[in-house]
C-alpha cells in the first residue's frame, strides 16, 4: 500500500518542487515576477565623463537602494579605455551583470551574441517600453528585431547661439530653417568671428542629410543609401558652409571641439547636443547662449546619441541586474538621474530638466546613432573623405560618398 | 695509488656528471621563462594565425559561417585603407629611422668627449624615451596646435614670411592637416627615441679601441675625416643592431599616431598606421579574426624588412 502511493507522491512533491524552483528564478512566465523578492549583488559598469555624472548616478544608486533594499550594487566603472576592457571580460565570459553600451557599437555587440535579449522579461515582467524615444530605443535592436538595451539618457542635437552676437548682427530671432541660416550667415561672419563651428564628421553632417531626405542606409539597412541625390545635396550645402568662409572646424580654430570655439566667442552657432550645457556652466560661464531647435530642411531630422544598459549573455545575476536596470530606465530612477541637467531624458513620461525642453522635443525627430556591424570603418571613410575634401576648399560630395558607400558595401559583406 | 687510478678514472666521469648537472640547472632556471615565453609569445603568434582564418569574435568563432580561410587575408590586401596604412607605416620608417640614427649618433659622439656634466648630458638627452608617451603626444598636441607655442614662438621670432613662402600660414594646424601630420610625428619621435640609440652608438663608440684614434692622429687626420673615414666604418655592427631595432619599432608605430590623429587616423588617414588599422578592426569592430590577419602580415613585412638588412649590413654585432 505505502508503496504503490509512493511514487506518484514522489512525482507529485518533484513537480511541486520544479514548479516552486521556477518562481524563485524567474525563468518561467507562469508565476507573476516580484522584484523585491530578488536578492544578491549586481556588479554594474560603465565609464564616468564627469564628477558630476557620478554625483547624479549616485543619486539614483541611493533611491534604488532604498526601493530595493536585498540587491547590492557593486559599482565598477572602467577608467581605462571602455571597449578594450570589455573585450576583455567578454571573452572570459565574465562581463559585468549591468553595463553601458554605446549606441554607434550596439550592432556590433549584439551580432557578436554578447547581450541577453529582454523583450520576453519585458512583457512577462510587465515593464512598459513604449514610452521611451524610439529614436533612442531602436538603437538596440538587433536584426533579429529584438531589443538588447534599454537607453538610460538621450541627446539630439540643438542649434546653440551667442545671443549678443546675433543681437549685434541685427538678427531678431535665430534662423529656422536652411534658407534663414544661410541668409544669416554672412552677417555673423566678420573680422576673425566666424558664423559657425562645424564638425567634419558624420555625426553632425548626417542630421542634415535627413533633413534633406537622404539617409546613409536604407530603410531595411540591407544596402547604401548614400549615393542618393538628396544625400549628396546635403553634403554639398554642409561643404559650402565651409566653401563660403562662414563656418570652420574646430581643430582649424584651434580648439578640440565647437563648444570651446563658443565658450571663447569665436563663434556666434554650433550645433551640439545637451553635453554643452555642464561644460559651458563650469568652464565658460560667461557667454550668454541660447537654445533652439535645429534649422529644418525639407523636413525635420536629427540624431539621436544614446547609451543603453546592457545585460550580458554571460552575466552572472540576470535578475537581479534585471530589476536595477528596469529602476534606473524606468520613469522614478531616470527621473534621479536626469534632474540635475547632466543627462537628458529618453522617455516621455519624464519631465525634461529645466531648460533643456528644446533639447528633449528634438528626440521627436531623432533617428538612431546606430546602424551595422563593422559601422566604425564607414564613420572613419566618411569622415576622412570630408576632411580631404574641406583641405581642397571643396564643396564636391563625389569621393565623400564613393568612399562611404565602399565601406558601407565592405561591411554589410563582410 | 688507488686514489691516483681514482683520480685518473672519476675526472671523465665526474666531468660527464658535472657537465649533465650543469646543463640541469641551467634548464630548470630558464625553464619558467622559456615556458611563459613559448606560451604567450611563440604560442600566441600561433593561435592568431588561426584565428586569422575565422571570423572570431570576443566569444570565438560567430555568425553562420564562421569559417572564412584566406577571406580575411583577401579582403585586407583588396582595402584601400589598409594600402594607406601601409604607406603611412613604410613613408615613416624610411624617413624616422636614418634621422634618428644620425641624432642618435650626433648625440653619442658628443657625450663620449670628456666633456663637464658628461653624465648629467647622458640622462637628460635619454630622459625622453623613457617618459610617458601619452604625456609627450599630449603636449606636442598642445604645442602644435594652431594657438600653440610653435606658432606662437616662430611669430615672436618674426619667421613668418619664411614660412609664409612655404605656403605655411601663422595659425597653420601642424597636426591637423594631412600634409604636416605624420611629418610633425616624425620630428616628434626622432626627438623621444634618440636618446635610445645614442645609448646603444654609445656602447658602440666605447668599444672602438683607442689604438687607431692614435694612429689616425699620427697620419694628420682632422676631426672631420677621423670620424667620417675611421669612426663611422667602425661601427658597422652598432649601425646593423640600431637599424634593425629601429626598422622593427617604426613598423609598429602606434602610440602617437592614436592619440594625435584618433582612432580615426585623422586627418584623412594620414596618421592610420598597420597597428592602428589593426586596433581598430579589434576594438571598434571586436572583429578579431580580422586584426589578427594584419597582425600575421605585418610579421611578415617584419621578417622580411630584418632579413633584408642582415643581407645589406652583413654581420650581426661582435659585442
Amino acid at each position: 500500500m505505502r508503496n504503490r502511493l509512493a511514487l506518484p507522491l514522489v512525482a507529485l512533491l518533484v513537480l511541486a518542487a520544479c514548479t516552486a524552483n521556477n518562481t524563485t528564478t524567474g525563468g518561467s512566465s507562469a508565476a507573476a515576477f516580484d522584484p523585491s523578492s530578488v536578492s544578491g549583488t549586481v556588479v554594474f559598469s560603465g565609464w564616468q565623463a564627469s564628477k558630476d555624472e557620478g554625483v547624479a548616478l549616485q543619486a539614483a544608486l541611493d533611491g534604488f537602494k532604498a526601493k530595493y533594499p536585498k540587491i547590492t550594487v557593486n559599482y565598477q566603472p572602467i577608467a581605462t579605455d571602455y571597449a578594450t576592457a570589455m573585450a576583455a571580460k567578454f571573452s572570459a565570459h565574465q562581463p559585468p551583470d549591468l553595463f553601458y553600451v554605446d549606441s554607434s557599437v550596439a550592432p556590433d555587440w549584439i551580432s557578436q551574441g554578447l547581450l541577453y535579449p529582454l523583450d520576453d522579461w519585458a512583457s512577462s515582467r510587465n515593464f512598459d517600453t513604449s514610452q521611451f524615444f524610439p529614436g533612442y530605443l531602436d538603437a538596440f535592436k538587433g536584426q533579429d528585431g529584438k531589443i538588447y538595451g534599454f537607453p538610460k539618457d538621450g541627446n539630439a542635437l540643438g542649434m546653440a547661439y551667442n545671443k549678443d552676437m546675433l543681437t549685434a548682427a541685427g538678427i531678431t530671432a535665430p534662423p529656422t530653417t536652411w534658407d534663414e541660416l544661410v541668409a544669416d550667415a554672412p552677417k555673423l561672419t566678420s573680422g576673425s568671428q566666424k558664423a559657425f563651428c562645424l564638425s567634419s564628421t558624420l555625426d553632425r553632417e548626417l542630421a542634415f542629410i535627413y533633413q534633406n531626405g537622404g539617409a546613409l542606409l536604407s530603410a531595411d539597412k540591407k544596402s547604401a543609401a548614400i549615393d542618393s541625390a538628396a544625400s549628396k545635396q546635403a553634403i554639398t550645402w554642409y561643404l559650402d558652409l565651409f566653401k563660403n568662409g562662414w563656418g570652420d572646424t574646430p581643430k582649424n580654430l584651434g580648439d578640440d571641439w565647437c563648444g570651446t570655439s563658443l565658450g571663447k566667442k569665436k563663434v556666434a552657432i554650433i550645433f551640439e547636443g545637451g553635453w554643452l550645457d555642464p561644460f559651458m556652466k563650469s568652464t565658460y560661464p560667461g557667454v550668454n547662449y541660447a537654445w533652439a531647435p535645429l534649422p529644418k530642411g525639407k523636413q525635420a531630422g536629427n540624431l539621436g546619441f544614446t547609451v543603453s544598459y546592457s545585460i550580458g549573455k554571460d552575466s552572472a545575476n540576470k535578475d537581479a541586474a534585471w530589476v536595477l536596470l528596469t529602476y534606473l530606465t524606468g520613469p522614478e530612477g531616470m527621473k534621479l538621474w536626469t534632474q540635475g541637467g547632466v543627462a537628458n531624458p529618453s522617455r516621455k513620461d519624464v519631465p525634461a530638466p529645466a531648460g533643456k525642453e528644446v533639447l528633449v522635443a528634438g528626440a521627436a525627430d531623432a533617428h538612431p546613432w546606430s546602424f551595422i556591424p563593422g559601422f566604425s570603418k564607414i564613420n572613419d571613410a566618411f569622415n576622412n573623405a570630408m576632411t580631404a575634401a574641406l583641405e581642397a576648399k571643396s564643396d564636391d560630395p563625389t569621393k565623400i560618398v564613393n568612399d562611404t558607400k565602399t565601406a558601407i558595401d565592405q561591411a554589410l559583406n563582410s | 695509488m688507488a686514489g691516483g687510478t681514482a683520480t685518473a678514472a672519476s675526472p671523465r666521469r665526474s666531468l660527464g656528471q658535472d657537465r649533465r648537472q650543469e646543463a640541469l640547472a641551467g634548464y630548470g632556471l630558464i625553464a619558467i621563462p622559456m615556458i611563459l615565453f613559448l606560451v604567450f609569445q611563440i604560442g600566441s603568434i600561433f593561435f592568431a594565425i588561426y584565428i586569422s582564418l575565422w571570423k572570431w569574435g570576443p566569444l570565438g568563432p560567430t555568425g553562420l559561417n564562421p569559417f572564412r580561410g584566406l577571406r580575411n587575408y583577401e579582403t585586407i590586401l583588396g582595402d584601400p585603407i589598409f594600402w594607406k596604412a601601409v604607406t603611412n607605416t613604410l613613408y615613416y620608417t624610411v624617413i624616422w629611422v636614418p634621422l634618428t640614427m644620425a641624432l642618435g649618433l650626433f648625440l653619442a659622439v658628443i657625450v663620449n668627449q670628456k666633456i663637464r656634466g658628461q653624465t648629467f648630458f647622458r640622462a637628460a638627452f635619454y630622459f625622453p624615451a623613457i617618459a610617458s608617451s601619452a604625456a609627450i603626444t599630449t603636449l606636442f598636441i598642445f604645442i602644435m596646435g594652431p594657438d600653440g607655442l610653435f606658432n606662437g614662438l616662430r611669430q615672436a621670432a618674426g619667421l613668418n614670411p619664411l614660412f609664409q613662402l612655404l605656403g605655411f600660414g601663422p595659425t597653420y594646424n601642424w597636426l591637423g592637416e594631412s600634409r604636416t601630420a605624420m611629418n610633425s610625428i616624425i620630428i616628434l619621435n626622432a626627438w623621444t627615441t634618440s636618446g635610445t640609440f645614442m645609448l646603444f652608438y654609445l656602447a658602440s663608440l666605447q668599444s672602438i679601441s683607442h689604438e687607431v684614434y692614435e694612429a689616425a692622429a699620427i697620419d694628420g687626420a682632422s676631426a672631420w675625416q677621423t670620424f667620417w673615414k675611421v669612426t663611422f666604418p667602425l661601427l658597422r655592427p652598432g649601425h646593423y643592431f640600431v637599424a634593425t631595432v629601429a626598422v622593427i619599432g617604426g613598423l609598429q608605430l602606434f602610440d602617437q599616431a592614436i592619440f594625435a590623429g584618433g582612432q580615426g587616423g585623422e586627418p584623412n588617414n594620414s596618421l592610420t598606421t598597420i597597428v592602428l588599422f589593426l586596433f581598430r578592426s579589434a576594438i571598434s569592430d571586436f572583429n578579431f579574426g580580422y586584426a589578427a590577419a594584419v597582425g600575421i602580415i605585418l610579421l611578415v613585412v617584419i621578417m622580411a624588412a630584418t632579413l633584408i638588412q642582415r643581407r645589406l649590413f652583413g654581420q650581426a654585432p661582435s659585442w
